[in-house]
């Protein structure tokens, strides 16, 4: 497949994918912060088409689940209360992108009936799908900010060093070596931590993005820098000064187009990153602290030796954060590979 | 032999480069080492060497893309070596040069009708759509098709870039046109076209031409007056004619024999 | 010699570097390991005050960093407020640790990359070639947390390695061989760990470097002369691979090192990782800084023994 069209399909699908995390609210039956504390630590529920009578029904359904009388972690699947799965329901309400009230959900159970974990739940008898969903909003959209403020920074301090030159360039430069010098996770832990440790979910969410941001400059900017400077010293350039065009023209028409490359295809391996290091943070209650969730804080229970043991499905959302990783290392490597081949 | 206020005036132009750590001679080396000249209006000068015998330097600090160490220069009357950056931005438009490489010399991501309307887009003096109708007109003076406009560099052949080259460098109407070895990437039947164009062009518009080339044999076509450079110093100076028919320094006549064209001095265009 | 000394004053000049930035970040931050304790009722305002002026908290970043400084050059990193003992030893023994894990995954990476990197480039395009490169790309896609996490599930689940620690309880009775074996049992996870999240891109870079290389117009001459097939790659396209791929061993160290921080707190291995986060979570302050300078130190370490051994390497180096 030709390199332009697999790198449509790939922003394709991740765009689509993106765009469910972005839809969180319609696709996750449940609000992520509703505890239902009768069903800590619920197993996924399977779906079933055919019952245990052995008739086929066209509607998807599942069994309630029932803690075992005398326990408080095992459960049985009540087969004699199949709860059938309808689509498009009228559910909890909640808003849409934060911003429509809306009470339509993707599929749920109806009316009274008791919750469908399709992921399981957590030790609240949280629904781990819907705080799955919900929390890929906040971990892909740290990752997103973050990365848009560290090639900001990183382009405007690649391009002032490649295009001047001189102290600049050897001045910002070295700043960049040591900040790439830098373990930049140990730094983002450390920074993190003497800032006030009990803070709102949005004030943590923005303390992680701008840290985040403000580390990672030096790796873009070094790129973009390299890409100034030889822009800077092609004939079109010198003849467009020639014409008397002034520095600003030079950068905007001629030299900072040329930078785009560069820009997209770092954006597509920084995101994956950022994104980890927000999970990285949250994971260790560094990040956003509950009840919100981040991806990373719903895999920190695993740190527990019987969570680790008994309930596997807390695992289950790793699998999110892999297909989307995927997704951004296949598309860093086709914007790469659609670069070369314009180059030729 | 001087008329008239000659159009370009060099006088013991030096400039020289800040040797690095790789350089073989430890100070710093002249490319330009006294240097002087004088081209008068409406006249070509063939500045004739080998390579690195620094007339792409002297070229560059006429057409003040690089700033000499030493030395005046004086265009249209203007001195050149004493105005500041904003005055010389100003100053620029009446100098324009041509470079070897046409691909490396133009935006690829442009047409040509952009890359030739760009020298007016700077300046900013005209109103858009006459800078464009303006652009079209000169692609059409350089001998490019009308539909030529809207295609991107890497559609035209070598030729037809430095035509283009050419184009954008008459889009502001300069004083004087540096070809700096503009037609020796290109075929000898491409070279034989451009040659023609640029008489033409010289004859319709008057335009003042300095012209560098290792190539004497094109030079003899070409120029009025030839001068000879060999590292860094202008060794023989003089009419086409005289300096090809009767050179009088060893390293001219070295030249000549080293062309391959030169068996027979072909008669200079305007003798 | 002069490489030497100037990547060494290269080398002092970035550890001076990140310590003063690590110094004005922390300083900046509005919080430090007092703000707790002045919370706690049960301790006075004045016993704060005197515990603050008594480790300089309140004296200006400076201050606080010249005698970080001088205490530095006396071996001494500054003193631990939660443990109330110097920062120097505390730091050593965990960074042993953390060495022992990442030299080790470095090794044991390094070992399995540079063949298959080889025998991939030798195919290039063909399926083996292919298979190792989807291998690599689906391996590089999950983080070195995820990977961690995952063997740890999978040895609570089938039993066969310890989940944690660095010695079993008890072993301090067991033969020397009865330690390593039992050393080893605890490394495993770890280092696989690591190594699984450090061997994707190694492969990769091994196989474009050697790729490369044996494109060239001498291997086809060696071939031609009859040399065998394993020396032609080992003796000749190695030595000319050997530039970017040294550049490469530098850097893998320093990303080990981060790497090693999450893997060694998910798995209770005592190195500097747990210290570090424990350190962080009670704003202990030169805790803090000590183990950010010495992760710093192993990084900028790994960095110009590289370039030391570049400069062994490739003569192009020394001429120039």
């Amino acid at each position: 497949m030709n390199p332009r069209r697999k790198l449509v399909l790939l922003l394709t699908l991740l765009g689509v994918a993106h765009l469910v995390i972005a839809c969180g609210g319609f696709f996750a039956p449940y609000d992520p912060t509703a505890q239902d504390r009768d069903r800590p630590y619920a197993p996924p529920m399977r779906v079933h088409l055919v019952n245990s009578a052995g008739h086929f029904h066209l509607r998807p359904f599942v069994y309630a689940q029932q803690l075992r009388e005398g326990t408080f972690d095992e459960y049985v699947s009540d087969t004699s209360q199949p709860i059938p799965l309808k689509f498009f329901v009228s559910g909890a309400r909640y808003k849409l992108f934060g911003l429509i009230p809306i009470r339509i959900h993707f599929f749920d159970a109806e009316g009274d009936a008791p919750p469908v974990f399709l992921l399981g739940s957590d030790a609240y008898g949280r629904d781990l799908l819907s705080r799955t969903l919900y929390g890929g909003q906040i971990s892909l959209l740290a990752g997103l900010l973050a990365t848009a403020l560290a090639l900001s920074v990183g382009l405007l301090i690649g391009s002032l060093a490649g295009f001047f030159g001189g102290w600049t360039d050897d001045l910002l430069m070295r700043a960049a070596e040591l900040f790439l010098a830098l373990p930049w996770l140990y730094l983002l832990f450390a920074i993190r931590a003497f800032l006030p440790l009990a803070v709102s979910p949005l004030q943590a969410f923005f303390l992680v993005v701008i840290l985040i941001g403000t580390v990672g400059w030096a790796r873009p900017a070094r790129l973009i820098r390299g890409v100034v400077l030889s822009a800077k010293e092609r004939d079109y350039v010198r003849a467009a000064r020639g014409f008397g065009a002034s520095n600003i023209y030079l950068l905007r028409r001629h030299i900072l187009p040329q930078t785009w490359n560069v820009v997209l295809t770092q954006a597509a391996i920084l995101v994956p990153q950022y994104v980890l290091a927000e999970v990285t943070l949250s994971f260790l209650g560094l990040g956003v602290p509950e009840p919100a969730p981040s991806w990373g804080n719903i895999l920190s229970s695993l740190q527990q030796y019987s969570v680790l043991s008994s309930y596997w499905w807390m695992f289950l959302p790793s699998v999110a954060i892999v297909c989307f990783f995927l997704g951004y290392l296949a598309l860093a490597s086709a914007l790469q590979d659609v670069a070369d081949k314009s180059k030729i | 032999m001087q008329i008239a206020e000659p159009l370009l005036k060099v006088e013991s132009l030096v400039k020289r480069y800040k040797s690095s750590a790789t350089s073989v001679h430890p100070e710093s080396a002249a490319a330009v080492d006294g240097v002087s000249l004088a081209i008068p209006p409406k006249k070509t000068l063939a500045l004739v060497g080998e390579s690195g015998s620094g007339k792409s330097t002297l070229a560059f600090c006429i057409a003040s893309m690089e700033r000499p160490t030493a030395g005046r220069i004086w265009v249209d009357g203007i001195e050149l070596t004493t105005l500041s950056e904003r005055e010389l931005r100003a100053v620029r438009p009446r100098v324009q040069l041509i470079f070897q490489d046409p691909a490396a010399a133009m935006n690829p991501r442009w047409t040509a009708l952009q890359i030739v309307a760009e020298p007016m887009v700077i300046q900013n003096q005209i109103a858009r759509g006459e800078q464009f109708d303006r652009a079209q007109i000169l692609l059409e003076r350089v001998g490019l098709s009308a539909s030529a406009g809207s295609r991107r560099l890497a559609e035209f052949s070598g030729g037809q870039r430095q035509r283009l080259a050419i184009a954008r460098a008459l889009a502001l109407d300069p004083k004087l046109l540096i070809l700096d070895e503009a037609f020796s990437a290109l075929d000898c039947s491409v070279q034989a076209q451009m040659v023609n164009l640029l008489i033409e062009l010289q004859s319709s518009v008057g335009i003042t031409c300095l012209f560098i080339t290792h190539d004497l044999a094109m030079a003899a076509l070409i120029a009025d007056q030839i001068a000879v450079m060999d590292r860094g110093r202008i060794v023989e100076s003089g009419d086409a004619s005289d300096v090809v028919l009767h050179p009088m320094q060893e390293y001219t006549r070295a030249l000549l024999a080293a062309s391959p064209r030169m068996s027979q001095p072909p008669a200079a265009h305007n003798s | 010699m002069r490489y030497f000394l100037k990547r060494l004053s290269h080398a002092i000049f970035l550890l001076l570097g990140v310590s003063i930035l690590s110094f004005v970040f922390t300083s900046l931050a509005p919080g430090n390991y007092f703000d707790e304790m002045r919370l706690n009722p049960q301790i006075s305002p004045d016993t704060v005050a005197a515990l603050r002026a008594h480790y300089g908290v309140n004296r200006p970043v400076v201050v606080r960093y010249a005698r970080w400084l001088a205490s530095v050059a006396h071996g001494d990193l500054g003193f631990s407020f939660a443990y109330n003992t110097p920062a120097a030893p505390l730091l050593w023994t965990r960074a042993w640790n953390t060495l022992l894990l990442t030299l080790t995954a470095t090794l044991l990476s390094w070992l399995i990359a540079l063949p298959l990197g080889i025998w991939s480039a030798e195919r290039k395009g063909r399926a083996p070639d292919i298979a190792v490169t989807s291998a690599t790309g689906f391996l590089l896609a999950i983080p070195d947390l995820l990977l961690a996490l995952g063997l740890l599930i999978l040895a609570v689940r089938t039993g066969w390695f310890p989940t944690g620690g660095m010695f079993s309880v008890g072993s301090e009775s067991l033969s020397w061989f009865g330690k390593m074996r039992d050393l080893i049992s605890h490394m495993a996870l770890p280092v696989t760990a690591l190594v699984l999240g450090a061997l994707p891109l190694l492969v990769r870079h091994v196989r474009s470097a050697m790729a490369e290389v044996l494109g060239s117009g001498f291997l086809r001459a060696a071939q031609a002369h009859g040399i065998p097939r394993r020396t032609i790659l080992y003796r000749y396209a190695l030595p000319a691979a050997a530039h970017p791929l040294i550049s490469l061993f530098g850097f893998s160290i320093g990303a080990l090192l981060s790497g090693s921080l999450i893997v060694e707190v998910v798995m209770s291995w005592p190195g500097l990782g747990p210290l570090l986060l424990e350190a962080i979570l009670a704003r202990d302050l030169y805790l803090v800084i000590g183990g950010v300078m010495l992760s710093t130190v192993f990084l900028v370490a790994g960095n110009f023994i590289a370039d030391l051994l570049l400069y062994w390497a490739d003569p192009r180096i020394r001429t120039s």
